[in-house]
């Protein structure tokens, strides 16, 4: 931590400076939501009154609205559906991966482990043209089964490096023991290794989920009306222009956004890891 | 290959048929520990080959072909590099390319600058300063699509509160030479968190005394900055750069939500111009040569990435 030195007096100016500055930059980056979340609590006549009101008497209509939508409710399910599975799969497949990539050299793991990395870096639009077309002959497009495999393109390489991280952090002896006492690596791995990496786990799958509810590019192509996820969902209010309702898109906004900044800090100790894809351990 | 020597210390190994049940699972889970690295590879290989490494391949077969929706899978006829001429001579296509570049070198810059500044004033030690942190992480957890049409609103030409600060109906996203500065704006927004996070995480992980020696030794604090903070926070300056880069250069849901790629294509980046042929036109033969071009670039940075993680591996 870089300390502030210096005489009495120009420390408590700087400070002044530094709190300034902060809270400009605080305000900047928040107001945006703060006056959606306003918008969202006004009625419509409020919501186009010019000049804008500052202060107004909130009303939840907006949210009654769209809670009472079955569109609302159902895209609320598909997304819970798809990017729960997607994390589930994610794990289910990643996780011994990621064991093996940090306890035991194999050929070809270097390879395997930066063409994961490559996997989680190219532009998802090059994937997804040829999964659209493959997917349609399949039978699979606008399933939400297509989109969990599509977001698992994602969250499978965010999963393993991480947990390779988290793995590498975890000292070997306890599973060496168990191997010495008979048990095998799978059993090890089972009963010794998964619970001391819990920490991880739940940090990979918060990481993961937020990947997968805010995905609107894959979501966008392989739903329709039916599967469509909220993010999909969203922009289809973007429709007409002055037909817009304000009122429900930022009620429904609101609603989107919520459980994820939830989910984000919780994990908040490892964003950095998971924004770098474990390049930094956080 | 398997750790070597593993074998050694497995008496377990000569259990009889007549032994418990559980004890010979447990010599048959023993016998099968030199498959376990191949066991637990394997289903992520095969997801990736599923997933990705086939499609990747399909695609390329499909931009030297003539597709078109409602085709038989390999019906397409073979029209060699001609889609890939067609692009190349679009000056739509070009257009992107520079658009995109443009749009990707101007959001990582102001993000690594803002980022770096707001994580110095996050470094400095005084009460409060973990609200700030929190507060100022808040638009990268945002859905970028629902981040992108909230800032839609709030630059709506006639309702939007920025147009009633500034006094003048300006349509923002309906004019060439503002929509892409609108888009820039928000890319920004959202991702500057993203940076600061990283380097802050870099400066609480630097040492402390190569500071303290500098400061000792008479460098005022900018010297200390310039040639100590800023050489040690390399490594992490070089991540936060190449990982921005790659993100900023697939950029599509604020675009999406936002302008779709006009007025007049002027924010037509490469994500949007092969969305807009392979699921508008549903070209995608024509597509899927777009997106292996774009595919090559986004790969050239990736692979520097890769070189630089693997000549010093950050913790």
């Amino acid at each position: 931590m870089a300390q502030v030195v210096g005489s009495k007096r120009k420390r408590r100016l700087e400070a002044v400076l530094v709190y300034t500055v902060l809270a400009v930059l605080v305000l900047a980056f928040v107001f945006p939501l703060i006056w959606v979340l306003g918008l969202s609590l006004k009625t419509r006549l409020e919501i186009f009154a010019t000049p804008p009101l500052y202060l107004w008497w909130p009303t939840l209509e907006n949210y009654a609205d769209v809670l009472t939508r079955t569109d609302f409710a159902q895209a609320f399910v598909n997304t819970l559906i798809v990017s729960a599975s997607a994390v589930l799969l994610s794990l289910f497949v990643g996780v011994p991966a990621a064991y093996a990539f940090a306890r035991f050299p194999f050929t070809g793991r270097t390879f395997l482990f930066f063409a994961l990395l490559v996997m989680r870096m190219l532009p998802p639009i090059a994937v997804l043209v040829p999964m659209y077309v493959l997917f349609s002959k399949l039978g699979l497009a606008t399933t939400r089964f297509s989109v969990v495999l599509a977001d698992t393109t994602f969250a499978l390489p965010l999963v393993v490096w991480l947990m390779r991280g988290f793995f590498e952090d975890l000292p070997a002896e306890l599973e060496e023991s168990a191997w010495i006492d008979g048990a095998s690596r799978y059993l090890a791995f089972w009963h010794i290794v998964l619970p001391l990496a819990r920490p991880g786990l739940v940090a990979a799958s918060i990481l993961c989920l937020q990947l997968a509810w805010n995905d609107f590019l894959f979501a966008a192509v392989l739903t329709n009306n039916v599967t469509q996820t909220l993010p999909v969902m969203m922009a289809a209010f973007n429709a007409g222009d002055s037909g817009v309702d304000w009122g429900g898109l930022t009620a429904s906004g609101v609603l989107v956004i919520l459980p994820v900044i939830i989910f984000s800090f919780v994990a908040q100790k490892h964003l950095v890891a998971g924004l770098s894809s474990g390049a930094i351990k956080g | 290959m398997e750790t070597g020597g593993s074998e050694l210390a497995r008496p377990a190994l000569i259990a009889s048929a007549a032994a418990p049940p559980r004890a010979a699972w447990r010599a048959r889970g023993i016998a099968l520990d030199r498959y376990f690295t191949r066991v637990a590879i394997l289903p992520t290989f095969l997801v990736m080959l599923g997933i990705f490494g086939m499609p990747l391949a399909f695609s390329f077969y499909l931009s030297f072909t003539g597709y078109a929706q409602g085709q038989g899978l390999f019906s397409g006829g073979y029209v060699g590099l001609e889609n890939y001429e067609d692009l190349l001579s679009d000056p739509v296509f070009t257009g992107s390319i520079a658009i995109t570049l443009v749009y990707t070198a101007a959001a990582v810059t102001a993000e690594m600058v803002l980022g770096l500044g707001i994580a110095l004033l996050l470094n400095i030690d005084l009460p409060g300063i973990r609200i700030c942190r929190t507060a100022l992480i808040i638009p990268m957890m945002v859905t970028p699509i629902v981040g992108a049409l909230c800032w839609k609103l709030l630059l709506d030409p006639s309702h939007g509160v920025i147009n009633d600060w500034i006094g003048e109906p300006i349509v923002w996203l309906g004019r060439p030479d503002t929509a892409l500065a609108a888009i820039w704006i928000v890319g920004v927004w959202q991702s500057t968190p993203y940076v600061m996070l990283i380097l802050l995480a870099g400066l609480r992980s630097l040492p402390g005394e190569p500071m303290e020696a500098a400061a000792i030794d008479g460098a005022s604090r900018r010297q200390v900055f310039w040639h100590v903070t800023l050489p040690l926070l390399r490594p992490y300056l070089l991540v936060a750069l190449l990982l921005r880069t790659i993100f900023e250069f697939r950029a599509f849901d604020n675009i999406y939500a936002m302008t779709g790629g006009g007025p007049a294509n002027s924010t037509m980046v490469l994500s949007m111009f092969t969305y807009l042929l392979s699921f508008v036109r549903f070209d995608f033969g024509l597509g899927a040569a777009a997106s292996w071009l774009m595919l090559l670039m986004a790969l050239l940075v990736c692979l520097f990435f890769i070189a630089t993680i693997r000549r010093r591996e950050v913790t």
